[in-house]
């Protein structure tokens, strides 16, 4: 009767807590951290502070690896794909930094730990007061509580609630969905005292556009049909600020899917998570979502998660449609010049 | 395992009750299944069927424990079921009760790994 956790949790989800636990990153990739804000001068206290999380920073390696778990599926060991192939590779001897490294040298530009720099600068343009913890700031956690590991999350809910405290963090401006909905609505129920306003980026930046006269304005016209993250838009129940940026950016015209499948009725993409135990599924759902997108006849996709993205943007390549896929971020930071 | 300023949590026993008392509320509506993005034409593809399956196993110890991991597993945790049975239904919260279900799943191994 008695099982081990392998035959009740899926491997790659096993591998994800062991990334977490051990390197403080779903990945497991050891920690150019921070290194995506050098030049931005952030200080480490302001009024808000900005929480860049785990997904932009560490996509180009998930990207990597998923092009190198492909090739290595010939010889073998492709089978636990993107997530715990960073352990494999370790073993095998791979560096996995230097393999990014080349596939980004090789012509492809990463971009999403720009996205990071963007957003952190349109705050700043929009006259938000934040700072940056850099090597400080911890991995929320979330992966952990979906895979089923509670007492490991609630452990390091605790753990790093005591680290913003120390630092005098009150008021936390999060970008990627799922850590945000993770710091705002989890810990809460699971760390005593637990006392930190969150907010999303987005809210933040609806917010100040209505506050202030700037007019964010694309230099060439774009029609764009918009992917509701399921973290952002259910979990964190944010589906008109996005919209009301997006219609306050002259040029921008937003074309949406069918009431059933926007906002909080959003058809899943399977970005988020679904990758780990089930690849074809995950595949599966991407390529129907995209179909939902199409349909508009809008000629970029735009969503606002690093996972989303990503699936997005590999479903898009798998049907060959000549569409971009684009976060919302790279158009409000070309907007606002 | 747990340090001081950890919360108890909860234990196997008290999640059991909350994931079949949760389920009992479900009016069996099926208003959730074509919500499911995973839904491909099975029941066990979709909240309701991911639901039985939970219970039946839970209560009765029908199907494995493997299938029933595989089954909870396979949910993208979207919410989309959630928030259709929140607004037509009985508020089951049927995301969060198959998140618990593979929380109650690892907590039962890690047990087990210990004994
Ligand atoms: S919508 Fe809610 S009440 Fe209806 S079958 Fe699904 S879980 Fe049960
Ligand atoms: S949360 Fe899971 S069960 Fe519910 S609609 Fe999404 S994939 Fe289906």
């Amino acid at each position: 009767m008695n099982k081990s956790l392998k035959e009740v949790v899926p491997i790659p989800h096993i591998y994800i807590r062991g990334n977490i636990l051990e390197k403080g990153n779903m990945l497991g990739v050891a920690g150019d951290k921070a290194a995506w804000a050098k030049d931005l001068n952030l200080p480490r206290n302001a009024e808000f502070t900005f929480f860049a999380g785990c997904g932009y920073q560490f996509m180009r390696y998930v990207e990597g690896m998923m092009k190198a778990a492909a090739s290595m599926e010939k010889i073998g060991l492709g089978m636990e794909r993107s997530i715990g192939i960073s352990k494999v590779f370790g073993k095998i001897g791979i560096n996995l930094p230097s393999i990014t490294a080349k596939v980004t040298a090789a012509g492809k530009e990463d971009t999403y730990t720009i996205i990071l720099v963007s957003a952190a600068r349109i705050l700043q343009k929009l006259g938000v007061d934040i700072g940056y913890m850099y090597e400080d700031e911890p991995c929320c956690g979330s992966p952990l509580y979906y895979s089923g590991f509670l007492d490991d999350y609630i452990e390091n809910a605790n753990k790093n609630f005591e680290v913003f405290k120390s630092l005098g963090i009150q008021r936390l401006i999060g970008l990627i969905p799922a850590c945000t909905a993770s710091l705002r609505d989890y810990y809460p129920k699971y760390v005593e005292g637990y006392d930190l306003e969150v907010y999303h980026f987005i809210e933040v930046v609806a917010q100040r556009l209505k506050e202030t006269n700037i007019k964010p304005k694309l230099k060439e016209k774009l029609t764009i049909a918009y992917h509701d993250p399921c973290q952002l838009s259910r979990y964190l129940e944010i589906v008109d600020a996005p919209r009301e940026v997006m219609a306050s950016i002259k040029g921008l015209e937003l074309r949406e899917p069918d009431p059933e499948q926007c906002k909080q009725w959003s058809t899943c993409c399977g970005g988020g998570g679904l990758e780990a135990g089930s690849p074809e599924l995950c595949e599966r759902l991407g390529l129907r979502r995209v179909e939902e997108l199409l349909n508009t006849g809008a000629n970029v996709i735009v969503s606002h998660c690093p996972a989303c993205v990503m699936q997005l943007k590999r479903s898009t390549e798998k049907m060959k449609a000549d569409v971009n896929v684009m976060d919302l971020v790279e158009i409000l930071d070309e907007a606002l010049g | 395992m747990k340090t001081d300023n950890t919360q108890e949590t909860d234990s196997i026993k008290e999640m059991e009750t909350e994931i079949l008392n949760n389920i009992q509320t479900c009016i069996n509506c099926r208003m959730c299944v074509p919500m499911c993005p995973t839904y491909e034409g099975w029941i066990t593809q979709s909240a309701f069927g991911r639901l039985a399956a939970i219970n039946l196993h839970l209560k009765y110890g029908l199907g494995s424990i493997e299938e029933l991991s595989r089954l909870i597993f396979s949910c993208a945790n979207c919410r989309r079921c959630q928030e259709r049975c929140k607004m037509l239904s009985t508020n089951v919260t049927p995301t969060d009760t198959i998140i618990k279900t593979r929380q109650l799943l690892a907590r039962k191994a890690q047990e087990w790994g210990r004994n």
